[in-house]
């Protein structure tokens, strides 16, 4: 426990956590701004109708949850990265290790700290997300009156949880291939190419592509649309993509877990 | 497994490689308990691998290490909980400040309370810095530092990589003095290093590696003693008859003092001779040599660390060893 507190600790003074969360709190502020300033001209569009779906709740809570997984996912990929990465570069596992720490209940212990966060920054992200689209609805000219639904807040838990499992299973992906590389930029660069490759080959391959990463954790919440930034093309059953996603982040894991313990610290 | 009483620290056989390079030919190493241990060597020697073998960062491809009296092996890495490590360069979140830092180590591996940390920061002298954040800190401040963190769980056997590096001569000599200190508080204090002056001001024992071996081990004063030479001055012209003179003592040697490390090649100039004789021996040096009517106008005898260590790593290839061990000494006088 008292690890989990102290990587905790550490994490919050790290200018890469409060930048990350900024990050994504600023594009989705941008981006919902701009759809509320833009909405009437694009609902007039040939299916620009789902631009407003965007707006309206309650169907927004789920699309803003997908929107955190869709961009949230990248940066805690890239995040996740970066702090495994630094363990290895900066030498501070090395100095544990040397200590007498189990090197494996360290690297995952820093796992821990990172899921914890996410999940801290997933509410935050929420929050300010729905008082975003709030704004932007105002300013689009639709109603609000959904907000208040009772019947989605019952879902919310279990939404949030599974959004946490997909934002926690790309995060581990970044973890884990900063590991093997022993380096930030790798882990960070590797994550990016995922992403990317992903969304680039899915329009191939999108019945294999499906059960890649990113595709997983996006199709972990259940939406009525694809407007929040989730994949038009094959796309797999939330509790489908909960089993895919559950297996990479613990198959991420333990390949992280097993290579650290069998890797030769130097440097 | 046999395990050795007394001892701190001990290695049999320890072998280790990188790919093709041998970096460690099984290597045998005894360090008692309560004393301050110096291992030398020249630069790609193995004392790095060494350390890293010491406290499980990579493991040995054969033989074994005992830490404190009991064998240490890829599931013992509790054992280590009683020791304290400074491997190569301080490792620390820039970030953070060193107060956090430490507080941050003390939370993996041995329990340590968090009163250690302000315990350790007064004792290398860096309370009043340990606020400020790590990446403000100076190459010595780091070094400090490390060395606080190595000293976190108050170990009984602690193992430190080039300490001196980066440090002032104050913080030198108040390293020295901390280092001392543990020893005479029953700590064994393995270093290990290249800077022969340090070692030889601070050990009681020493051990030099050469090309992944241990090449001599010992108490330092019995190794100089006992590696003694007595050394003579003569003029040029009765280098010959010094040479034929001094005969019966064995080869008599040139010493170049600007390049000490070609020892062992023949007398043919003036200069300085060397005897490979006890140095108790040194008057009748003199008197021989008086005798043949050549009088010597200096007379030295024993052994310097600098001199053993060059004699003894000298035959061994080692990367960059030359150059790096002649620019040394002067750096701690």
């Amino acid at each position: 426990m008292r690890l989990f507190i102290s990587t905790l600790s550490k994490l919050r003074g790290r200018l890469a956590t409060w930048l990350t969360l900024g990050l994504l709190i600023l594009l989705l502020t941008l981006i919902y701004l701009a759809v509320g300033a833009t909405a009437k001209q694009a609902a007039a569009q040939p299916n620009g109708r789902a631009v407003l779906e965007l707006l309206t709740f309650p169907g927004a809570y789920a699309l803003i949850l997908s929107f955190i997984l869709g961009l949230g996912g990248l940066f805690v990929m890239a995040y996740a990265a970066a702090i495994a990465g630094s363990e290895w570069q900066w030498g501070t596992l090395k100095t544990s290790v040397a200590r007498g720490e189990s090197r494996s209940r360290y690297m995952l212990t820093t796992y821990a700290g990172i899921a914890a966060l996410a999940a801290i920054g997933l509410l935050i992200a929420f929050a300010i997300g729905v008082i975003v689209t709030f704004l932007a609805a105002k300013l689009a000219g639709v109603s609000t009156d959904g907000i208040t639904d009772t019947a989605i807040f019952g879902n919310l838990p279990e939404q949030f949880g599974r959004g946490w499992l997909g934002l926690i299973e790309v995060g581990a992906i970044g973890f884990t291939i900063a590991t093997l590389a022993r380096s930030q930029l790798a882990g960070v660069g590797a994550g990016i190419g995922i992403y990317f490759a992903e969304s680039f080959a899915g329009l191939f391959l999108p019945d294999f592509i499906k059960y890649f990463p990113f595709n997983a954790a996006t199709a972990i919440i259940a939406t009525n649309s694809n407007a929040g930034g989730g994949r038009a093309l094959a796309r797999l059953d939330p509790n489908t993509a909960l089993i895919v996603v559950l297996i990479w982040l613990v198959g991420s894991l333990v390949v992280t877990a097993v290579f650290t313990e069998r890797a030769e610290i130097s440097g | 497994m046999i395990t050795t009483d007394g001892l701190a620290l001990a290695t049999h056989g320890l072998k280790k490689r990188y790919g093709s390079r041998v970096a460690l030919a099984g290597l045998d190493l005894t360090v008692p308990s309560g004393v301050v241990y110096g291992f030398l060597g020249p630069n790609g020697a193995g004392k790095t691998t060494t350390m890293r073998l010491l406290t499980g960062l990579i493991h040995p491809d054969g033989g074994t290490i005992e830490l404190l009296g009991r064998p240490f092996g890829r599931r013992d890495r509790r054992r280590l909980f009683e020791v304290g490590a400074l491997i190569e360069s301080p490792a620390f979140y820039p970030y953070l400040s060193g107060r956090a830092n430490l507080a941050a180590l003390a939370a993996s591996g041995a329990p340590t309370p968090r009163k250690r940390v302000e315990a350790v920061l007064e004792l290398v002298g860096l309370r009043d810095r340990g606020g400020d954040k790590v990446a403000n800190y100076s190459l010595g401040m780091k070094q400090r530092l490390g060395i606080a963190g190595a000293l976190l769980n108050d170990p009984k056997l602690l193992l430190l990589d080039e300490p001196a590096n980066g440090l002032d001569p104050a913080g030198i000599v108040a390293m020295r003095d901390t280092l001392r200190n543990l020893a005479s508080a029953g700590k064994t204090v393995f270093i290990s290093s290249h800077l022969l002056g340090e070692v030889s001001q601070l050990a009681d024992v020493i051990g030099i590696i050469a090309a992944g071996k241990l090449v001599r081990e010992g108490p330092i004063e019995r190794l100089l003693s006992g590696e003694g030479r007595v050394r003579v001055r003569v003029a040029a012209e009765e280098v010959a008859g010094a040479v034929s003179a001094l005969a019966p003592f064995g080869l008599a040697v040139r010493v170049d003092r600007s390049d000490k490390g070609r020892a062992g090649e023949p007398a043919t100039e003036g200069g300085w001779l060397e005897v490979p004789i006890e140095p108790s021996r040194a008057a009748e040096v003199n008197r021989t040599l008086a005798a043949a009517g050549i009088y010597a106008s200096g007379l030295e005898s024993g052994s310097d660390l600098e001199s053993l260590f060059l004699e003894l790593t000298a035959a061994e290839p080692a990367v960059g060893s030359e150059g790096q061990i002649q620019a040394l000494p002067g750096d701690w006088q």
